[in-house]
């Protein structure tokens, strides 16, 4: 097989372009990367997270220019973010750090600290709400209910304890239910520095299921509950909140935790999946233990959360089924490889595709002779 | 009060607020930019729970600037594209890290925005616990 560099279309292409441009304010209505920021919050973490580069702001830019299209929007990102210096590493964020504003558990009802329901659709009756178009033409209406509810939060009594509660899988842990782990304090692989190999490492995995695209690790976590995997999880834990992002003096001695530069906080979903596991005894007997999945993501993303907690188990327990396979995960769940790859296809195949022709033209004069 | 509590009050406040704390400083002290502010990225390293091991999570954007404060070096970095925030953030820190003799007013200052952030926080997560659950009812109910 040859590619064959091909000349001409330029003024084609610069017509294609503009027509896209077109296309984009034809209708005579230009939405603002502000208003993006605010109101699309989920498809601006959806973004962040599958570019793997937190920031409202430039998703919400790309947003408007990819007239959101989201692989598109995290080409774009990914694109951005290659021009950029990585300057620092951060501390090692513990999940515990978490500043609640949503945490909900289906393996306890008691839990310490309680359920807490944050903001989420999931209480929702789904039924489309005609209402937001009355807004519209009264922007008085959205601007008095925002009033109320600040007014309502100003009048609050200050709760000065920090929203940070135990895990409900301490519990567990605490009775021997659940498998235990030393903290291992080996520095992690990074994929967008090295090629990945098989068999990765655990820090591979997590960080390509976290930067995954969020329909193609949903499908996949399905596609193991389905039968195509032997992973059946419940949810421990499901926390929604914002972890603090700091870093060491870059031009004197580390001086420890305190003398860490804060930087700011990310908002990302964690979840912690309990997931049954038989484990042979030293008498050959086999009982059962509870093991954890892990699936986090920048922003909030529940389902996809939730479905990377099922692959990451996955692939931590050895077996036929392809959501087991690490290299059927790992290689085709990244939006910017599979989009691209699917997306060459529309590229000139000219030449090879002659010789396709070619080929099926000689085994049908083959045929006819026989 | 410690960097890390410093810089955490710091980039909750206004940016009058950094604003006026690093132009008390610069009126007493000559500031030379180092590094202008500019953009880059961090890698954020995170432990998962269940295996206990690291990670990463991400990179996430940031504004850097560094300046000198006669030969004291301040750092300013915070996430976002926020120059003039970065600078101000820079000259403080350098503030603090040359002890300047006015250091005790800015600290004042610092812990005075501490205070009203907090109790907007505390209200903040005040009315995020209206939405925790109350299951007795539900007890009841199945009693009956």
């Amino acid at each position: 097989m040859a590619y064959v560099a091909v000349k001409g279309g330029q003024e084609a292409i610069g017509e294609s372009l503009r027509r896209l441009e077109y296309e984009r304010l034809r209708k005579g209505r230009i939405i603002e990367t502000r208003a993006i920021e605010s109101s699309l919050q989920g498809l601006i973490d959806q973004v962040m997270s599958e570019a793997s580069l937190y920031d409202e702001a430039l998703a919400a830019l790309a947003v408007k220019q990819a007239q959101g299209n989201p692989e598109e929007v995290v080409f774009l990102l990914r694109a951005f973010r290659s021009t950029l210096p990585r300057k620092y590493y951060s501390r090692t964020i513990e999940s515990h750090e978490m500043a609640l504003s949503r945490r909900i558990s289906a393996s306890f009802k008691d839990i310490p600290g309680g359920q807490i329901l944050g903001a989420s659709p999931d209480y929702s009756h789904r039924l489309i709400d005609f209402d937001l178009i009355k807004e519209e033409s009264d922007p008085f209406i959205p601007k008095r209910w925002l009033k109320a509810y600040l007014k309502e939060i100003e009048s609050n009594e200050v709760h000065e304890a920090p929203l940070k509660y135990p895990k409900v899988v301490d519990y567990l842990r605490r009775e021997g239910l659940m498998a235990t782990y030393e903290t291992d304090e080996t520095e992690p692989e990074d994929v967008t520095k090295e090629a990945l190999k098989f068999p990765s490492k655990r820090s591979q995995r997590l960080q390509i299921l976290t930067r995954g695209q969020t329909g193609a690790v949903t499908a996949l976590g399905y596609a193991s509950l389905r039968g195509y995997g032997s992973v059946h999880p419940t949810v421990g834990e499901l926390r929604v909140g914002e972890l603090p992002v700091t870093i060491d003096p870059p031009f004197e001695e580390a001086g420890g935790e305190e003398e860490a530069y804060y930087i700011g906080d990310i908002r990302v979903t964690e979840v912690e999946s309990i997931i049954p596991k038989a484990v042979k005894t030293p008498s050959g007997a086999y009982e059962e233990e509870l093991e954890l999945g892990y699936g986090i993501c920048f922003g909030h993303n529940e389902t996809k959360a939730i479905a990377m907690s099922i692959l990451d188990r996955c692939l931590e327990e050895p077996a036929e089924a392809p959501t087991h396979d690490e290299e059927f995960v790992l290689y085709h769940i990244d939006s910017v490889e599979s989009t691209g790859f699917i997306s060459h296809l529309k590229l000139p195949h000219y030449v090879t595709f002659q010789s396709k022709l070619d080929s099926v033209r000689k085994t049908r004069k083959g045929g006819k002779k026989q | 009060m410690k960097r890390k509590q410093r810089t955490e009050i710091l980039i909750h406040c206004p940016t009058k607020v950094l604003r006026e704390l690093s132009e008390a400083v610069e009126s007493h002290h000559a500031i030379k930019i180092l590094e202008e502010p500019n953009s880059g990225l961090v890698m954020v390293k995170m432990r998962e729970t269940a295996m206990k091991t690291k990670f990463f999570l991400g990179e996430v954007l940031v504004t850097e600037c560094k300046v000198l404060l006669g030969e004291t070096l301040g750092l300013g970095i915070l996430r976002g594209s926020h120059k003039k925030r970065a600078y101000y953030l820079a000259v403080i820190d350098a503030a603090f890290n040359a002890d300047i003799d006015e250091i005790e007013g800015l600290r004042e200052r610092i812990r005075e925005e501490s205070g009203r952030i907090q109790i907007l926080q505390g209200r903040e997560r005040q009315q995020i616990l209206k939405t925790k659950v109350d299951f007795e009812t539900l007890d009841e109910e199945v009693k009956a």
